[in-house]
């Protein structure tokens, strides 16, 4: 009996919604948009790991002349592993991306990863605010899933952004020490399964 | 007529300045020659990746060392810390995080690049079965463009040039032409020949 009360106390605690002691509230959902990044044009030193396999290179972020913005992934010694945009209207395209990369799921979780970085689809008008102690969850559905940007009171910095089913986290994202509008620093971090991505930018003056 | 001056035409625009060898007999055996006293390279580098539709240039730089036989290891410096060696059929790697060993007898695709790079610096790369090769050259140096036939190499390159400079036989610069127009550049510079080069320095544990 007591065996059992232990198991449902398990399951029921694995069941239980980690958003649910979040308050209704009213606040200035449009004041995130100050956290989104401005990628004129970034270079990050990056550490991919996902599934017991360990991947570095490096990843330009780019705005183009149109105002779509191009993201490639290459190694150090220059072999491109993709190239993606991300068109100012919402659309998606991927110009290059070898072979073993290329699967449906891949591009798909890169997509969604990256588009919570670049802080897309925040369509103030479907949002809503909820707050939890000093932090403010701003919430965007996206399907069955939540964006949330999550802030300091008085939205003064941005801690994390989640994208969440109704109960549970699946990818965390910080991104710290903003310099003139580029975070310096990026952490992508999968819930549900083994897959990290690290950025730190990398200053490009080198001597010549 | 026109065939010829229309042939002579776009070889003279696919490298400026630079006229086709048509016998390579004398190249080769010069060139082996060259190599053969080579034992050890010592030099700096730098690499450029050009993006071309995204109009930006990657600049990063180091050291690189090369030692007879099969034994090479390139350190980046800057802007960031990396370093790859190649010894025989093994190839480690140190990135910021972690180390990695790979073997080039389980992949394919490794067993090609490192092949390419032993293979510009050691000066054998003319006898490699997965390029055709031509070889171009003006006043000061030697083009050999390495075009993929092999089936991995051929999807990701259109070209492979390697320029060789006439004074010491020795490789200048590595142009690596991408199907996708992009293309990494490296220059190697300082170049100092038959240095000793302790083993130590291609030790892989």
């Amino acid at each position: 009996m007591r065996y059992l009360l232990f198991i449902s106390i398990i399951f029921l605690s694995a069941c239980a919604s980690q958003y649910k002691s979040l308050q209704n509230a009213r606040g200035d959902i449009s004041c995130i948009q100050k956290f989104k990044p401005v990628f004129v044009s970034a270079l990050y030193n990056t550490q991919v790991n996902a599934i017991g396999k360990h991947l570095s290179g490096l990843l330009l972020i780019k705005t183009m002349p149109d105002s779509s913005i191009r993201i490639v992934f290459s190694n150090e010694v220059g072999f491109k592993f993709f190239d993606f945009g991300f068109a100012a209207d919402g659309g998606f395209m991927v110009f290059a991306i070898i072979k073993q990369m290329n699967k449906k799921a891949v591009i798909g979780t890169l997509r969604k990863d990256f588009g919570l970085v670049m802080m897309r689809h925040l369509d103030t008008a479907n949002g809503f605010v909820r707050k939890e102690g000093d932090l403010t969850y701003n919430a965007f559905p996206q399907g069955k899933e939540f964006n949330y940007y999550v802030t300091r009171a008085g939205c003064s910095e941005l801690v994390r952004v989640e994208i969440a089913s109704k109960r549970k986290t699946k990818v965390q994202v910080i991104m710290q020490n903003y310099i003139g509008g580029i975070p310096d620093t990026i952490s992508i971090m999968h819930k549900n399964f083994n897959f990290n991505i690290g950025l730190k930018r990398l200053e490009r003056n080198v001597e010549r | 007529m026109l065939l010829m001056i229309i042939t002579a035409g776009s070889l003279k625009a696919q490298y400026a300045g630079y006229k086709l060898l048509t016998d390579l007999t004398i190249f080769k055996t010069q060139f082996t020659a060259a190599t053969e006293k080579t034992n050890s390279i010592k030099s700096d580098f730098e690499q450029e990746k050009n993006l071309s539709m995204l109009s930006e240039k990657i600049i990063s730089k180091g050291k690189f060392w090369f030692k007879k036989d099969n034994l090479v290891r390139m350190e980046y410096k800057q802007p960031f810390q990396y370093l790859m060696i190649i010894n025989k059929n093994n190839v480690f790697v140190k990135d910021g995080q972690k180390e990695n060993t790979i073997s080039t007898k389980s992949n394919k695709l490794f067993q090609q690049i490192n092949r390419i790079t032993v293979d510009c610096v050691q000066g054998t790369m003319l006898a490699n079965p997965d390029f055709k090769v031509r070889v171009f050259e003006n006043t000061k140096s030697f083009l050999i463009e390495l075009s993929p036939s092999a089936k991995g190499l051929k999807d990701y390159f259109k070209n492979i040039n390697v320029v060789v400079d006439k004074k010491e036989y020795t490789v200048s610069r590595i142009e690596m032409q991408e199907i996708s127009g992009d293309n990494t550049i490296i220059n190697f510079t300082n170049k100092e020949l038959n240095v000793t080069i302790p083993d130590a320095l291609f030790a892989i544990h």
